[in-house]
């Protein structure tokens, strides 16, 4: 048995302890993401576009991971609108950037690994970059949505005649809650997977102008500050959607 | 009355969005004039000039376009400032380590002075677009969060540093006591986090622990599994950028990785049951361990989620080219994923045993007074 089939079944087995039918769940969203994943890259080796598998790939990969997440159907649905109307934001943030800043494709400090691959393979890597900076940023985003939905979903459930201008400030109070613990889960997150490089750059004595302008940090960094605001965005709009119910839902009980 | 409101909010919203626009601009602007700041020469393009382009096709029946361009400029900083240069370049349509260079970009340059002077390009200038990104980030925070932003960004700026140390501590060892150095790190990661989040208080004392056990037991679990299964279907050879022994170096990766989402969902459920046993204090040690379960099991796979998507989207250019290099699905995915989704499977289990043992703490040692 390899190693990531016996770390698998572990992980599985403590998932269905702590959360029974939902730990299943869980697990199986993490086991289609990755399908999903895998689906696009190969989709993408075929030459299908880039940035359009990725966003149709993107918002099946949110629907996934907030639907199969235990939150109730009222607030997984805002969850899931707030989350795409974010994911259409990032979108157009990433693209400009990254034909901007250009850092598609790999670094010098790749080129051990290169040796013996052909680099001239016809795809361009800008529009790769742009996939990795969205696909990355996708588990925060559903995150905090789902924090946030939930919050304000049990405040309307609670008090149910609550007006949507105190909806907001209530989002913007629970976001504040949020927002410190999800920044940490984002840069240690990123702090962990970019380790070596940071070795790599303190090693050979990097200077701080060449690491900043360094294509592999920069690539990375941009994914991080994305995945970053896309976790701000998250606050203002996932209560925006929710207080936009919230108003449809009294009109239609006051016209009974 | 709420019409007026209205429009002073909707007013004040385009002020800042204004404020917000400005500042990314002006932020990009100061780095784009930065050029005397680098020793390294910079070269701004002023005209380009396509030249020929041909096709080529490699072993794999993948089509490329090579281009050549010749860029027209001059220096803009160091002892040749104002000197006018032409520089030849050329690029794939792949870009994959080659640049498509455009009029009015700023790149570095290696100058040769025998027998005259002439240059070679190395790299874009890209830190302005990095400047712009980060103040859009940073004005972002401000206007959503007012001042909890100046907390966010305060935290993220410790641990930068924090974690800078522990690499030069690291390096200076020459990565010998590597899982010594940030374990050792993680633990003050965790103190000076929890203190900021929750305060010096027996509830942060509790969450700081449920951490640590938790952390701990995960890397032993890790260690474990790997030792039944000989680390088979572990490459650690397809680790990037090592400079040192791997297998620690990737332990220790995964450690400080998961650091953040443990100690995100530990503070979430411990400060969840506490506000509970103060409000019903009759709850039994028990009722407590089920109460933070049910929160744990509703944020855990989202959070899993989160781990997911850092550790296997980094991994998306490598994997597509091996597969354009005709490898198999399976080699590609051996080669490049596979680490990726170890990592992804040790974080899960730290987040589901964070779940366990913050419960099983909070059941033990909260008392229905603690607030």
């Amino acid at each position: 048995m390899g190693s990531i089939t016996a770390l698998g079944i572990v992980l599985l087995l403590l998932m269905i302890v702590v959360g029974g039918k939902q730990g299943i769940t869980s697990f199986l969203s993490m086991v289609v993401n990755f399908g999903i994943l895998f689906f696009s890259i190969v989709l993408i080796a075929f030459h299908m576009p880039p940035i359009i598998v990725t966003v149709v790939a993107s918002v099946i990969l949110l629907s996934i991971t907030i639907f199969w997440s235990s939150a109730s159907d009222n607030a997984s649905t805002t969850a899931f609108q707030a989350a795409c109307i974010i994911l259409i934001l990032l979108v157009a943030i990433i693209i400009p950037l990254e034909y901007w800043a250009q850092v598609g494709g790999f670094g010098l400090e790749d080129s051990e690994e290169l040796e013996g691959l052909s680099i001239y393979v016809g795809i361009d890597f800008t529009k790769i970059a742009i996939a990795t900076a969205i696909l990355s940023s996708l588990g925060a985003i559903a995150e905090a949505a789902i924090a946030i939905a939930s919050g304000l979903d049990e405040i309307i459930t609670q008090h149910d005649k609550i007006r949507s201008e105190a909806l907001f400030a209530d989002g913007v109070f629970i976001g504040k809650q949020i927002i410190g613990t999800a920044v940490n889960t984002l840069f240690f997150g990123f702090f962990g997977s970019s380790m070596a490089l940071f070795i790599w750059f303190y090693g050979l004595n990097y200077s701080f102008g060449e690491i900043l302008n360094d294509k592999v940090f920069a690539a990375e960094l941009i994914a991080i500050i994305i995945s970053l605001i896309g976790v701000v965005l998250t606050i203002p709009i996932t209560t925006w959607m929710m207080s936009l119910r919230l108003k449809k839902l009294q009109t239609k009980k006051e016209s009974k | 009355m709420a019409d007026m409101r209205n429009k002073l909010v909707s007013k004040m919203t385009w002020i800042q969005v204004l404020i917000v626009v400005g500042f990314c601009f002006l932020a990009a602007f100061l780095f784009n004039h930065n050029d005397a700041l680098y020793s390294q020469p910079i070269f701004q393009v002023d005209q380009v000039t396509t030249g020929k382009t041909s096709k080529m096709t490699d072993e794999f029946q993948n089509v490329d376009h090579y281009h050549q361009q010749t860029l027209y400029g001059k220096i803009t900083n160091g002892k040749y400032a104002g000197h006018k240069l032409v520089i030849s370049n050329s690029y794939s349509d792949s870009h994959a380590m080659d640049h498509h260079y455009l009029k009015g970009q700023k790149l570095f340059i290696t100058l040769h002075t025998s027998p005259k002077l002439h240059a070679t390009v190395k790299d874009l200038k890209r830190d302005a677009p990095i400047a712009f990104l980060f103040a859009l980030a940073i004005s972002l925070l401000f206007v959503i969060l007012k001042w909890k932003g100046v907390t966010v960004i305060a935290s993220i700026v410790i641990n930068t540093i924090l974690f800078w140390i522990a690499i030069m501590i690291d390096h200076n060892n020459d990565g010998a006591a590597v899982i010594l150095i940030f374990s050792i790190l993680a633990v003050i990661f965790c103190f000076v986090t929890l203190l900021l989040v929750m305060g010096w208080r027996k509830k942060m004392l509790i969450t700081l622990s449920a951490v640590l056990v938790a952390t701990a037991a995960t890397i032993l679990i890790t260690l474990l599994v790997f030792n039944v299964t000989h680390e088979k279907g572990v490459y650690y050879e397809s680790m990037q950028y090592v400079t040192q022994l791997p297998k620690p170096l990737f332990i220790a990766e995964v450690l400080i990785g998961v650091l953040g989402a443990v100690m995100d969902e530990a503070t979430d459920i411990i400060a969840s049951l506490a506000t509970l046993k103060a409000e019903k204090p009759e709850l039994s040690h028990m009722q407590v361990f089920n109460s933070g379960r049910q929160i744990g099991k509703a944020i855990m796979g989202p959070l899993i989620n989160v781990l997911f998507f850092i550790f296997m989207a980094e991994t998306l250019p490598m994997t597509l080219l091996y597969l354009k290099n005709g490898n198999t699905w399976q080699y590609s995915f051996s080669m490049n994923m596979s680490l990726g989704m170890t990592s992804s499977l040790i974080s899960g289990i730290g987040i589901v045993l964070t779940v366990i043992l913050s419960s099983l703490f909070a059941g033990l040692w909260i008392k229905g007074d603690e607030h």
